[in-house]
């Protein structure tokens, strides 16, 4: 236990039991990095957001995207029980799911383009259009809105100089709302792609981008 | 009482019903009809419309009659005051984003939502947050979507999954945004069973483009009858209104067509309503011109003409669009002329169109009503697949020549020139009608009461749903009253009568009488008398 008294870091789970800092926790890939063969067993794609490379042209699936996409395939009983991870892999890959995505994927597990429309649209982790490099979740639900989410959210769009939805000219930064991300303790909570920012205030936003820009941007 | 029967009580009324039946269908017996949306006898029941929950004794929370199953003693309450609270608690969520258009919906006057609401809903609405806005889509085909009044049962979507078994449809977004959509571009195009989902739709969120802004519901007549378009024989029902058929609904019968029908016998209704009919008879003097007269005369001339004919033979077209009792009488009639062969021809489709979720229903090949029925009455078929050719022997004989229903489009002017006499019965004129000596008008099956045999022998009755054009009448009138003159014997005065002479003498039809076929039809036997 260090000495200096307990001030919550900003991350949840660090109760003050573990001597490790928000480096150790976090380490250098702070955003943007993620695990390079998908860091999962299954080969799925654990974390549906943007990659850095990101093709929306790139194909469906081939090489080691083939492998996993395969992989995921002997995970399930039916073809149909495999398009959650699928369309992951395909939004791992491309970016978002598009139209084209889904009726691929449609194609490859057997199912109806219609289908897999309704199901990719049910599910909000899915990007049904294109995505900034980082894509900025700010829960706008109670506890967060009561903390003064909006004006988190606010600053979000006027720093970036985006509309919510939108991406940023310099394709960095999309910013959405999101409701609960489960954080209720540590209001206003922010989800940059995997990681999260919890007792975001305005005044730290635009730290917030900064860093992402210098640390993770082009 | 048996094992497999489960008696419960349902508002007040002791019931027994077979184990596994849903506390809706049981309420059904006693005439209860719980509200719901998303239940169709004919899908899954996926629960999720919450409209038709009642009250059950010892329950906690009221339950969702249409897949609740009945437990022996139960005690249902639909209509009890907490009953009819839940569901108005229901209702009043369904209204939430409702447009309220009924003036200007298709649906009204017809739909579930505006029966409920009237009979159960709260008088006035509490809302004050503006109401989200979908607009409407096209989703190609026979279907408009107008999201807007959407109740999202997805009815629709679960007969595209399903019945037809292809998933064109699904339920697009979640919560408040979910809606009812294609695949982006692709729509129903190529289906051949979608208009079942307008029928289905509760509410006016799926509409017909062929009927939109066509006719009001309640102005509507509805007529049982039989689609005439291939020899299924599907039970349908005939919307009529200002003797014009405004559209066909499939009518329930889990023997020949559940409760659907293809999209090709429910748009092929306009010839019905065709103006350019045959309304006179009409006697050639010379092969050149024609002269109205009334039946008396009509007739009469033909039996002068007939009677001039000495050991004459007979060659006749039939029509398998014909009702039975038309084709007996025809047949008869024959018999008495003299005696001869009677032909058919039938366009027949390449492939029959299965509807894979009850597949006891297909587009069949045979593409007209009673196919089936001319065999059992020894008719010839002949022709090619198109309904055209095989009639060289008839257009040319030379003794008496009888036409009814078939408008010969493939045959040209000089079509029974040479036949002594030419009787022509039919809807429309033909050009092949220019040498019939007596061309006489009937009326087509909406105009009429009679029975079809469809492809597998089951005899199914329609009713008359329209006043016939001027003076046609129903083949088998015109043909009997010759008859009987011929014979000396009485002239049949309805079809029933007629039908019941014809399955006494025709043994593939049993002995059955109308009563026999009630609604819903019974089968023939079929084989007994096929091609004899």
């Amino acid at each position: 236990m260090s000495d200096a008294p307990f001030k919550n870091p900003g991350w949840a789970g660090n109760t003050g039991e573990f001597d490790l800092t928000e480096e150790q926790v976090r380490g250098d890939d702070f955003v943007g990095d993620r695990p390079k063969h998908g860091g999962h067993a299954s080969g799925a794609g654990t974390l549906p957001y943007m990659l850095a490379e990101k093709n929306p042209e790139a194909k469906l699936f081939e090489g080691e995207y083939q492998e996993r996409f395969e992989k995921i395939l002997t995970r399930y009983p039916t073809k149909r029980a495999a398009l959650l991870p699928t369309l992951s892999l395909a939004q791992e890959l491309r970016g978002y799911v598009s139209p084209e995505s889904m009726d691929r994927v449609a194609e490859l597990l057997d199912l109806s383009p219609a289908y897999v429309r309704g199901v990719s649209t049910f599910y909000t982790m899915y990007n049904k259009r294109p995505v900034g490099r980082y894509l900025v979740q700010v829960c706008t639900n109670i506890s967060c809105n009561l903390c003064g989410a909006d004006e988190v959210l606010e600053a979000f769009l006027s720093y970036t100089d985006t509309e919510l939805g939108e991406t940023s000219e310099d394709g960095n930064f999309t910013t959405i709302e999101a409701e609960c991300l489960a954080a209720c303790g540590f209001p206003t909570c922010v989800q940059i792609n995997s990681r999260y920012f919890e007792n975001v205030t305005p005044a730290e936003v635009p730290k917030i981008i900064e860093h992402l820009k210098t640390k993770g941007g082009d | 009482m048996a094992d497999d029967l489960v008696t419960l009580t349902i508002d007040g009324h002791e019931v027994s019903v077979p184990k596994g039946t849903t506390l809706l269908e049981a309420a059904k017996t006693i005439g209860e009809q719980v509200p719901h949306y998303c239940y169709h006898p004919g899908l899954s029941s996926p629960a999720m419309c919450r409209l038709c929950l009642v009250e059950v004794e010892g329950a906690p929370k009221p339950m969702p009659s249409c897949v609740t199953t009945v437990m022996e003693g139960q005690v249902v309450r639909t209509m009890s005051e907490e009953a009819k609270g839940h569901r108005e608690g229901v209702l009043e969520f369904y209204l939430l984003n409702h447009p309220l258009d009924c003036p200007i919906c298709d649906m009204s006057g017809e739909c579930d939502l505006q029966d409920y609401v009237h009979l159960e809903g709260r008088k006035q609405g509490r809302g004050v947050e503006p109401k989200r806005v979908f607009g409407r889509d096209d989703f190609g085909g026979d279907v408009l979507f107008y999201g807007d009044r959407c109740v999202m049962c997805t009815r629709c979507v679960r007969f595209m999954s399903e019945v037809e078994q292809d998933e064109r449809l699904t339920v697009v977004e979640r919560g408040n945004r979910s809606v009812i959509d294609t695949f982006f571009t692709e729509g129903l195009e190529g289906t051949n069973w979608h208009g079942n989902i307008v029928d289905i739709c509760p509410v006016g969120a799926l509409v017909s483009k062929d009927f939109l802004y066509k006719a009001r519901a309640w102005d509507l007549d509805h007529t049982p009858s039989v689609c005439a378009s291939c020899s299924q024989g599907c039970n349908v029902m005939l919307h009529t209104r200002d003797n014009l058929v405004h559209r066909v609904k499939p009518r329930e019968n889990l023997e020949v067509n559940g409760w659907w029908m293809c999209d090709h016998g429910r748009m092929d209704y306009e010839w019905i309503n065709d103006g350019n009919r045959l309304e006179a008879p009409l006697i050639s003097e010379d092969g050149v011109s024609r002269r109205a007269v009334g039946w008396k005369d009509a007739l009469g001339e033909l039996l002068g003409r007939a009677e001039e004919l000495e050991a004459a033979s007979v060659r006749a077209v039939a029509s398998a669009r014909a009702s039975n009792e038309d084709l007996g009488a025809l047949a008869e009639l024959v018999g008495a002329l003299g005696g001869g062969e009677t032909v058919f021809r039938s366009p027949r489709a390449q492939e029959e169109l299965v509807l894979k979720g009850f597949p006891k229903l297909a587009r069949r090949k045979d593409l007209a009503p009673n196919v089936k029925g001319a065999e059992l009455l020894g008719m010839r078929r002949v022709g090619d697949d198109a309904g055209a050719g095989g009639l060289d022997s008839v257009a040319e004989h030379g003794s008496i020549v009888i036409v009814l229903g078939d408008v010969l489009a493939d045959q040209g002017e000089d079509f029974g020139a040479g036949a002594d006499l030419y009787v022509y019965l039919g809807t429309h004129d033909s050009p092949a009608a220019k040498h019939a000596d007596i061309v006489l008008p009937v009326t087509s099956h909406a105009e009429q009461e009679g029975t079809f045999t469809n492809h597998e022998g089951r005899v199914q009755r329609f009713w008359p749903a329209l006043q016939p054009p001027g003076m046609a009448r129903p083949a088998w009138l015109i043909l009997g009253a010759l008859d009987a003159e011929l014979t000396g014997e009485g002239a049949p005065e309805t079809a029933a009568e007629l039908f019941g002479k014809l399955s006494d003498a025709v043994p593939a039809f049993g002995g059955l009488t109308y009563p026999d076929l009630g609604t819903q039809g019974a089968s023939a036997k079929v084989g007994a008398g096929a091609g004899s």
